[in-house]
Parts: structure tokens; sequence; C-alpha cells
């Protein structure tokens, strides 16, 4: 085959994506622009100005923040022990990682809100023991929307770090050992760095999944919005498309600044990664 | 007395046993070298001195210290692995400084001992690159370095130089030939190449299954093989069974058969257990004349197989004690199924278990 006519293997790709994700986000983001015929920012003033929109996407940012920290340290040692297994315990732990994946974000949800409810299984069993005397409030608050979210995500943080760990030389362990460090030392120094790219690509996929999520918000945070939940409620519900593409813009914003600062992050702790 | 000395040391995997009831010694400054063919053990014996693994039993002295039980950290031991093991996200400065920086030596001396070490190994000017940015000889050089700058009590080699090309690794066995003796650390170096161990060490440990069948200097080694085993693996390819030896002259009397043949006595005929004589195929001569020489041992034969070398030719004569090969320079060779005399001298017969 000649060379040139490799790039004919794209096209299909490129041009679905372009047609279905490419234009409609640019007509999304030039709507953002025109109200009634002429160039406008009124809807991003209306957006930065109102303490209520302001709100949400503080709780939105801090949801996404909480979730992702969580997931980075429950995600970080469960990693390195899979990475460490044989490869047969190693693909048993994976599967069994994976598996908040592979079930429906509705079904898994609604476990949740079974556990976590006033008269659901974690409350109850703390009343029976006596260490509470009356019901925690953790359904319908942000504290649920993270634990929620922290079920779903952690999987995507775990398989990129086995990833990358299982790659790291297991002699640099030694040769940091045989230079002085203790395990703990070792550790900090020669693995969490080298995990650096996985830990970034795990972060991103974290927090912009957890930016975006709607069911697992929806389902668990009650009253309390978040940007994707307060975009749906603008464009279904209030039927005003204008302020929800304003959102949409907002948040396609925030996910490539996350991006660009995380890479900058990346860059700086791992410069010859 | 030794610096080093392993005392009936078990190691064992699974329940098997890679080492057992294994003893070493080592002498403070000399470079003792680790050889034998995979799976011999040798590598196991570093790992255990380095402290990666656990003796099952037995004592690990060190300067009259039990380290049996020292974990890896504690022991100041310098390591150079095989891979190199750089930290492949530091700079070469930073990768030398490592151990000092984890022994909390100030940052001035920290520059000082790097940029000195570096000197030694050759790589003044690299403090900045990273791992990825240099040659392989170079990064072992950056791994000698990184090991040496922490003046360790005892410098390992885990087969440094396999990974380097042919030319490089004659260079780099010179430099840490020259390193170790300018700094006169005590070093254990393994290898499965024999050149390389041989032209380095002060002693070689040939290795078998787990155990050190000889453990002598280098020219020993090669001129007065202890067993099957190591003449085997330096070259001697050529052996005869015999059933009874006796002493007679000062020389050594070997039966087999109806066959006499006499050994000079020296260190590689001491051995009063021999029950085989071991022959270099250099060392021993074809020839048609039936006029016997002094010194020179006679046992008839066939030319069953002829090869030129190039330089010599290698003849495989076939006897009554079975087949022998021998390499010869000559201008004409002899023909396949030549009958000939096979001469072997006296003095440089081997006695081996």
């Amino acid at each position: 085959m000649r060379k040139t006519g490799l790039y004919l293997l794209l096209l299909p790709g490129v041009l679905f994506l372009t047609l279905f994700m490419v234009i409609p986000i640019v007509m999304t983001i030039a709507s953002t622009f025109y109200q009634d015929g002429s160039f406008t920012i009124q809807g991003y003033l209306q957006f930065l100005t109102d303490a209520y929109f302001l709100k949400i996407m503080l709780t939105t940012l801090q949801v996404s923040l909480v979730t992702t920290i969580a997931c980075i340290l429950i995600g970080f040692p469960a990693a390195y022990y899979i990475s460490k297994l044989g490869p047969r315990k190693k693909g048993i732990l994976l599967a069994l990682a994976i598996f908040p994946l592979l079930t429906s974000s509705v079904v898994r949800s609604f476990s949740w809100m079974i556990i976590l409810g006033k008269k659901g299984l974690l409350n109850s069993s703390l009343l029976a023991i006596g260490l509470i005397d009356k019901p925690l409030e953790i359904l319908y608050t942000p504290t649920a929307m993270m634990i929620g979210l922290i079920h779903l995500f952690l999987p995507l943080i775990i398989i990129t770090l086995v990833g990358v760990m299982e790659n790291i030389d297991p002699d640099l362990l030694k040769a940091a050992e045989s230079l002085g460090a203790s395990k703990l030392t070792a550790f900090w120094k020669v693995i969490v760095p080298l995990s650096v790219p996985g830990l970034i690509i795990g972060s991103i996929l974290v927090f912009v999944g957890s930016l975006t999520a709607y069911t697992t918000p929806a389902l668990l945070g009650g009253k309390q919005r978040v940007i994707s939940t307060f975009l749906y409620q603008n464009a279904i519900t209030l039927n005003d498309w204008h302020l929800a593409s304003v959102i949409a813009t907002i948040m396609i914003v925030i996910t490539f600044v996350v991006i660009y600062f995380m890479n900058k992050l990346a860059t700086k702790l791992n410069p010859k990664g | 007395m030794a610096l080093l000395t392993l005392e009936n040391v078990s190691v064992a995997y699974d329940n098997q046993y890679i080492l057992q009831n294994f003893n070493l010694n080592i002498e403070k400054g000399q470079l003792i070298s680790l050889l034998g063919p995979s799976g011999c053990g040798k590598t196991t014996t570093l790992r255990l001195i380095a402290g990666f693994l656990e003796a099952k039993d037995g004592r690990f002295m060190f300067d009259g210290k039990d380290y049996t039980r020292v974990p890896v950290n504690k022991r100041n031991f310098g390591f150079v692995f095989q891979s190199y093991a750089l930290f492949p996200h530091l700079s070469v400065f930073d990768n030398v400084a490592f151990g000092l920086r984890l022994r909390k030596v100030n940052e001035t001396e920290v520059k000082t001992r790097v940029q000195q070490i570096l000197e030694v190994v050759s790589l003044g000017g690299y403090e900045k690159r990273f791992p990825k940015e240099l040659s392989g000889g170079q990064r072992q050089r950056v791994a000698i370095a990184r090991a040496l700058v922490i003046q360790p009590d005892l410098l390992l080699f885990d087969e440094p130089l396999s990974n380097l090309d042919a030319n490089l690794r004659i260079n780099m066995r010179v430099e840490i030939r020259r390193i170790q003796q300018e700094l006169g650390i005590t070093t254990v170096y393994v290898s499965h190449d024999q050149e390389e161990c041989f032209s380095i060490s002060d002693q070689v440990a040939i290795m078998n299954k787990g155990v050190i069948e000889q453990l002598d200097d280098p020219a020993t080694i090669f001129k007065y093989p202890k067993t099957e085993f190591i003449a085997r693996f330096i070259g001697f390819t050529n052996f005869i069974d015999f059933a009874e030896r006796t002493e007679q002259n000062g020389e050594i009397g070997l039966r087999v058969g109806d066959h006499h043949f006499t050994a000079s006595k020296n260190p590689g005929t001491a051995n009063p257990s021999g029950k085989k004589c071991a022959m270099r195929p250099d060392d021993l001569l074809v020839t048609t004349e039936e006029s016997t020489e002094p010194g020179m041992n006679r046992l008839r034969g066939t030319v069953k197989v002829s090869t030129f070398l190039g330089r010599s030719y290698q003849y495989v004569v076939e006897t009554e004690l079975g087949d022998f090969t021998v390499n010869q320079e000559m201008e004409t060779p002899y023909k396949t199924g030549l009958n000939v005399n096979l001469l072997f001298p006296k003095d440089k017969v081997v006695l081996v278990d």
C-alpha cells in the first residue's frame, strides 16, 4: 500500500467525530455568544455574578476534587499491591477492581441509596451497635455524591496506576535500598515519582468524570445541585437552552484548564517521564 | 581473618535448595569472582550478601559482626545491577547523590563528592544528563559511581557487563579493575563470562549446582582445575578414566586396562581423589612417527575427523580409550582413516575428580 493512502484509515473515525461531536460542540459554544442575532457575553456575566450559580460550581469542584484525592489515596496502595502480584492473582484482582464499571450507574446508585438512607443498612447497623443515637444525614448530601463517585471512578485510577507500576523495574527499589533507603523511603522516592504519569492520567479521568457525571449526583444528591444536574434542569425543565449552553461551555473550559495544569504538574514532577 | 564469611548458609525457594551448607571467605581488598553457568547459585550468593535474600540457615559474618539479619539499607554495600537500575526520573547528579542525601550529608559536600566520583569514572560534565540520554557504557559508569560514592564497605557486581557490546566490555572491565585497585575496595563480582572473571579477579570461585568447586587465583584454576566440571568449563576436552594409580621414581603411574601412562608430580596431579586425567586439545600431538620421545605418553588411534581451523587443524582421533580432540598447527593435514600415534606430555596431565 502507498504510505500516503494510510491516512484514509482515519477517515471514518474523523468523519464521525467531526459530524457528531466537533460541529455540535462548536455550534453550542458559538451559540452562547449570540442572542437575538447580536454578539453578547450576557450569559456568562449572568452566570459568574450569580451567587447561586457560583455555589453550584464551587460544590461541583469540591466534590470532584475530594473524589479525586480519595481515589488516589485508596487506589495508590491497592494498585501497588496488585502490580506486585503474579499474573493469575493480578488478573482476578483487576477483574474485581473494574467490577463497578460493569454495572449500570443507576443500579449502583440505588444500592447506595439502600445503604446510606435514613433507615438504610449503615444507619441501622450503627444504631444497633450503639455508636450513634440518631441516624446520620448522608443520603442527598455532597458526601453521598462523593461516595458514589469514588465507587464509580476508583477502578479507573487503579487500572492506570497498575499499568504504570508494572513497568517500574523492581531493581530500582533494590538499588534505593542498597543506597541506604528504608522500604518506605524507597517507595516514596522511587515508586511515587515514577507513578506520576499514571497518577496524572488517572486523576484527569476521575476529576473530569466527577465534574461531568450526571446519574450518580442526580440520584444520590437529592436537591443538592452540581453543574451537570443544573445544566439538565436548565435545558429540560426550564427550557433555557441559552443558559444551558453557557454552562456546557464553562464545563468544557474547566475540563481543558484542569488537563492543562495537570500536564504542567506532570512535567514538573517527572521531567523526563 | 577474613573480612566476609558465609558459614553453612542455606537458601531455598519452594523447598528447593539453591545453596546448601555454603561456605565462602573473602579477604579484605580482594576482588573475587563467582563464575558458573546459569542456575549455579552465583547470583543467589551475591543477593544474599547484599541482603536482598535471607538465609534459611547459617551465618553471614562481616568485619567481625553478624550481618545475617541486618537489613539491606543498613549494610553500606554498593550494588551494581546488570540492568544498571538507574533512577530514570533523576539526573546523573541526583542519581549519584541519592545515597549521600539519604545519609544527610550537607549539600556542599554532596556536590564535591559527586563531582569527584564522576571524575573517577570519567563522566565529568555529564551531571545534568538523564539516564535516557546516556549510552550503555555511560549508564554503567553512573551505576558504578552511584555505588562508590557512599564509600561502601563492600562492592557487589551482578553481571555488570553483559548488556554491553564486546569492545566496550573489555574497556569497562579494565576500568572496573582500575577503580577497584585504586580505592582498594573489597569486591564480589558475578559473571558467567570466563575471560571476564579471569582477567579482573584476584580469586575466582567456580560454582556448580550451589557448590564452589574450586576457589583459587585465575592462573592456578586455568592450569590445574580440580574437577571435571571445571576442566570442561575452561577448555579441557580430553578425559581418561583410570583404574589404578601408583607412585614410582617421583612420578605418578596410571593404568587403564593394558595401557600405562605417567604423569609428572605438580599441583595438578596432587589431588589424591582424582579419578580422571584431563588434557587440553592444544597439549596433545598427533604423529605418524614411531620413535618415542621422552616425556611423552603414547596411544594408538585413527584419525576420525579433520577440520581446518584457520591457524591449525583440529583432529578427532579414535582410540581404544575413546575419542580425543587435538588442535595442531601444520602445513598439510593428516587424512581421515590414517593410523597415528597420539602423544601427550606427562607434565600436561591434570588429575581431576
